[in-house]
């Protein structure tokens, strides 16, 4: 019995001295407490004098915030307080600027809810790669943070307010959530530019103006995308050529078509209610080829046309105008992205090299001047299954009174 | 230092030999004499300075001497003048009847029986049957006349009920086995019963079902309870810490209920219940761990209800143990894990408080434990006070005062809640317990140090066993046909067979294709 117990107890401090150690010797080298970070919300990265940089960083104020939300805080409720504020220094890379800016800031900067990057116009004409390598090498910063490019200096746009969200990163974020225009992330983008096509295109950021009665507000609007090729910026397509790289690259969710029918008079708008899109590539000896297949249905949500829907032939026509309205759109872009900017943002190259393995090694190294070359074929089917209203128009019911 | 704790732990040992020497009192085995005198005088001395016992000297037939000896409140004294003293204390004339007839022909009473000890008559007295003996008898009677003050049946307050009966064990043993009976009438429900304490002779029961119950289990259980050698036993804990598997274990390896539907529940599925005298509380042998997460109202509502609740307390255990944790991991460790909105929220209601988050945790937690045992040790009158220093002072105040931070409060408010999710009272007791561990490994090591926590319980629960049965069953080892009443409580009619570690004898307990319906006939 004593032996047994005495055992025991040694066993009993030998844990316990072990368990003790680990308050002692671990450290806790990373740990940080919520009020000794720094949570950084945006980055912007901008260009400054010659080979320098300028980073900016909004940085969230929890202070601020605890204060307009508490009821008791005595903010007063009049004037909204800015819960971020920015801070920028500039350095020879990002690194460089980063240790200045810790040296100014008391708290440890942190990365980790970092959701949106935005590269000034010029640096990213300069090239983006050098940034891009910063980024995905730090362990902190998210890759799932999403990709802007702003027109003129993009700490500006950190530096704007927000009227209905907390900061301007979030309105972009949740901007970008809705998914009207692309949805490009830090990942999305290091793939695009290290696949075949060695091309990308991200959302273009533009400060709009609108002027009221005191004064006017400013708020960052996403203005199409701006096209990079080979790490740096080569052109921006606006937001309606936009949607027609959305439609060739299957990712449209929700939006509006709106077109006239031929031979009629008014507009008709639909709202498509599922889109398929395949890209075939063919070879025909040395002609290359592209089929766009898009097979689309949609439900009319206005009709001031003088088109009765509800008539079979009538509908036939409406399709038609559907069909060549898409076409349109697509052709519109294809055309742009081909000729004028030359990067395949498309992601034909991707397919080519699925399709035809050997031929694409020998095209490898020259798709720039292959991809002008491709020709392009649609095949387009558009539907609508769903008039959405089963009476007549007014319109069109005042039109056979006066008959 | 250890060679002291050795020195120590030795003289300890020595001075335990010494009490057990003390404990095994020499126990007289002098058989009653044929002098009537001498036994008056041997049950005397040995009831010396007892002012509670009673000696009542009469005339036997107003012929011989004789003497009820009692207790006073242990037995019925009405019931010893009505039906003992009254008949025998009549003179008659011409009977000539031996002392064993006259008790048989006059005495009013059902149960009786011979004693032929001194040992024999002392623990007859004690346990409330007066003795009676006669001049020139070498034997005595232990006539079966205790009735001492009981509380009245009532529901019990630990385990309440909606649905289901509402009666609970009281301390009397005797009502307790006789609640069990009530419930399994058939003679297959077996109760072996010894006497266990050397001063308070408690009276233990082993209570089995013959034929469903394993004999090498029973056969365990009564050796464990035979070992016990201890001066007395206040409640069923008692017996619990004398006989468990892993003393060393915060888990409770039996369970103990107040209700005797528990109790029937589980001697029918091959387990056993030992009941004590003077406490509501039986134990039930052997349990796994998921037995503590079962409430008696599982069996008492619809199967749909009850599985959706079950899930619920099994969610809820997680939460209990490991949400402050979790929270402290989180916050100190992993910002980027939390969605930002909320780490915004969070950052800005910590921005002015003083502590870091894990001594913020411990701060409430401790506080939190503290009010939960000032309400249950503290008189009701009082008890209001406590819950408003608990709520208003603990609560608002604190999180005013910017000492701890709003999220803090809910977090423990919330696993204070989930703990109280526990049916058991024990198992809950365990869970906090175990909590404060983990937040020190989640305060230092962040989640790494959550998952070393959470894989040495696995590991020890793995490794537990109560009376041999693997506690994590039918879990590890994995058993797909018994998740039936773990996972989620099947409906009664698909319930065919017993839990195959105890009840593996008598596998079958209803036909099976029972499933309800119309048109289902019936010969």
């Amino acid at each position: 019995m004593p032996k047994r117990r005495s055992h025991f107890i040694k066993k009993f401090l030998i844990f316990i001295s072990f368990i003790g150690s680990i308050f002692l010797l671990s450290g806790c080298w990373d740990r940080w407490e919520t009020n000794d970070i720094a949570i950084v919300t945006a980055t912007a990265i901008d260009k400054k004098g010659d080979n320098q940089i300028e980073l900016s960083l909004q940085i969230f104020i929890p202070k601020a915030f605890g204060m307009s939300s508490s009821p008791s805080g005595g903010a007063g409720g009049g004037a909204v307080k800015e819960l971020t504020f920015v801070i920028s220094q500039k350095g020879v890379n990002m690194a460089d600027a980063l240790s200045k800016l810790q040296a100014e800031l008391p708290r440890k900067i942190f990365w980790g809810q970092c959701k949106v990057f935005i590269f000034g116009e010029k640096i990213a004409k300069e090239g983006i790669q050098d940034h891009l390598d910063f980024l995905l090498r730090h362990p902190q910063p998210r890759e799932r943070a999403y990709m802007f490019v702003s027109k003129g200096k993009a700490k500006h746009i950190l530096e704007l307010q927000s009227r209905l969200e907390r900061s301007s990163a979030e309105t972009m974020r949740e901007l970008v959530d809705l998914e009207i225009g692309l949805k490009v992330t830090l990942k999305d983008l290091n793939e695009m530019l290290t696949s075949e096509a060695q091309a990308a295109a991200l959302p273009y950021l533009k400060t709009m103006t609108e002027k009221g009665k005191k004064k006017s507000f400013q708020f960052p609007k996403i203005f199409g995308s701006a096209v990079i090729k080979k790490d740096q910026m080569v052109g921006y397509i606006s937001q309606r050529e936009t949607r027609g790289i959305l439609w060739i690259r299957d990712e449209i969710k929700s939006y509006t078509v709106t077109f006239e029918p031929e031979e009629k008079k008014g507009n008709i708008s639909l709202n498509p209610v599922t889109a398929k899109v395949d890209l075939i590539p063919q070879i025909n000896g040395v002609n290359w080829s592209m089929l766009v297949k898009i097979q689309t249905e949609g439900t009319v949500i206005q009709n001031n046309s003088s088109l009765d829907t509800s008539n079979l032939s009538n509908l036939k026509v409406v399709e038609k105008a559907f069909q060549d309205g898409i076409r349109k759109r697509v052709e519109f872009v294809i055309e742009k992205v081909q000729n004028e900017l030359r990067a395949d943002i498309l992601g034909f190259a991707k397919e080519f090299h699925r399709e035809y393995p050997k031929q694409w090694r020998k095209v490898e190294n020259r798709w720039d001047e292959v991809f002008p070359k491709v020709k392009i074929k649609y095949d387009i089917k558009a539907h609508i299954r769903k008039e959405g209203y089963i009476n007549k128009p007014m319109k069109f019911r005042i039109e056979e009174e006066k008959e | 230092m250890i060679r002291n704790i050795k020195k120590l732990l030795w003289n300890m040992n020595e001075k335990h030999k010494q009490i057990q020497k003390n404990l095994q009192e020499p126990k007289s085995e002098s058989s009653l004499h044929l002098s009537y005198h001498q036994n008056i005088e041997a049950l005397r001395s040995v009831y010396n300075n007892c002012s509670d016992v009673i000696f009542r000297e009469f005339l036997l037939l107003g012929k011989k001497k004789a003497m009820i000896i009692y207790m006073e409140g242990l037995s019925d004294t009405m019931g010893i003048e009505k039906h003992v003293l009254s008949p025998l204390m009549q003179e008659t004339k011409n009977e000539s009847l031996t002392v064993n007839e006259m008790i048989e022909h006059k005495l009013i009473i059902s149960n009786w029986n011979s004693v032929y000890s001194l040992p024999e008559c002392i623990e007859s007295i004690s346990s409330g049957n007066p003795i009676l003996l006669c001049e020139g008898e070498n034997v005595g009677f232990s006539l079966g006349l205790s009735k001492w003050e009981k509380r009245s049946i009532e529901e019990p307050e630990a385990e309440v009920s909606i649905r289901g009966p509402r009666e609970g064990f009281i301390e009397s043993i005797r009502v307790n086995i006789s609640l069990l009976r009530r419930i399994i009438k058939s003679p297959a429900l077996k109760i072996k019963t010894m006497k266990i304490g050397t001063y308070t002779q408690t009276t233990i029961a082993l209570a089995y079902v013959e034929g469903i119950a394993d004999k090498t289990l029973i056969e365990e259980v009564t050796n464990r309870l035979n070992r016990i050698n201890i001066d007395g036993i206040l409640d069923s804990e008692y017996i619990e810490e004398m006989i468990e598997d892993n003393p060393y274990s915060p888990f409770p390896q039996i369970l103990s209920t107040e209700r005797p539907d528990i109790a029937c529940a589980n001697l029918l599925e091959g387990r056993l219940v030992i009941l004590v005298e003077g406490s509501p509380f039986t134990l039930i042998a052997p349990i796994s761990f998921f037995s503590l997460l079962q409430a008696q109202e599982d069996y008492y509502q619809r199967f749909m209800i009850s599985t959706f609740i079950r899930w619920l307390r099994y969610v809820f255990l997680g939460v209990s143990l490991l949400l402050p944790s979790f929270y402290v991991a989180v916050t100190t460790f992993h910002q980027e894990m939390v969605p930002s909105a909320l780490l915004l929220s969070i950052a800005a209601a910590r921005e002015f408080v003083p502590f870091p988050a894990i001594i913020e945790v411990l701060l409430m937690e401790i506080t939190f434990e503290a009010l939960r045992e000032a309400g249950v040790r503290l008189p009701r009158q009082v008890g209001a006070a406590v819950s408003i220093v608990g709520a208003l002072v603990i609560g608002q105040a604190a999180v005013q005062a910017g000492l701890v931070s709003a999220p803090m409060v809910i977090v423990v408010a919330i696993t204070g809640i989930a703990s109280f999710m526990i049916p058991r009272y024990v198992a809950g007791i365990a869970i906090r317990l175990i909590r404060f561990p983990i937040i020190f490994l989640a305060g230092t090591l962040g989640l790494l140090g959550i998952m070393l926590g959470i894989l040495a319980i696995v590991i020890h629960l793995c490794s537990l066993r109560s009376f041999g049965e693997p506690y994590l069953a039918p879990l590890a080892p994995l058993k797909t046909k018994e998740l039936k009443d773990m996972l989620w409580r099947s409906p009664l009619w698909m319930m065919d067979t017993r839990p195959h570690l105890t009840g593996e004898a008598n596998l079958y307990k209803q036909t099976s294709d029972q499933k309800p319906g119309p048109n289902k006939g019936g010969d």
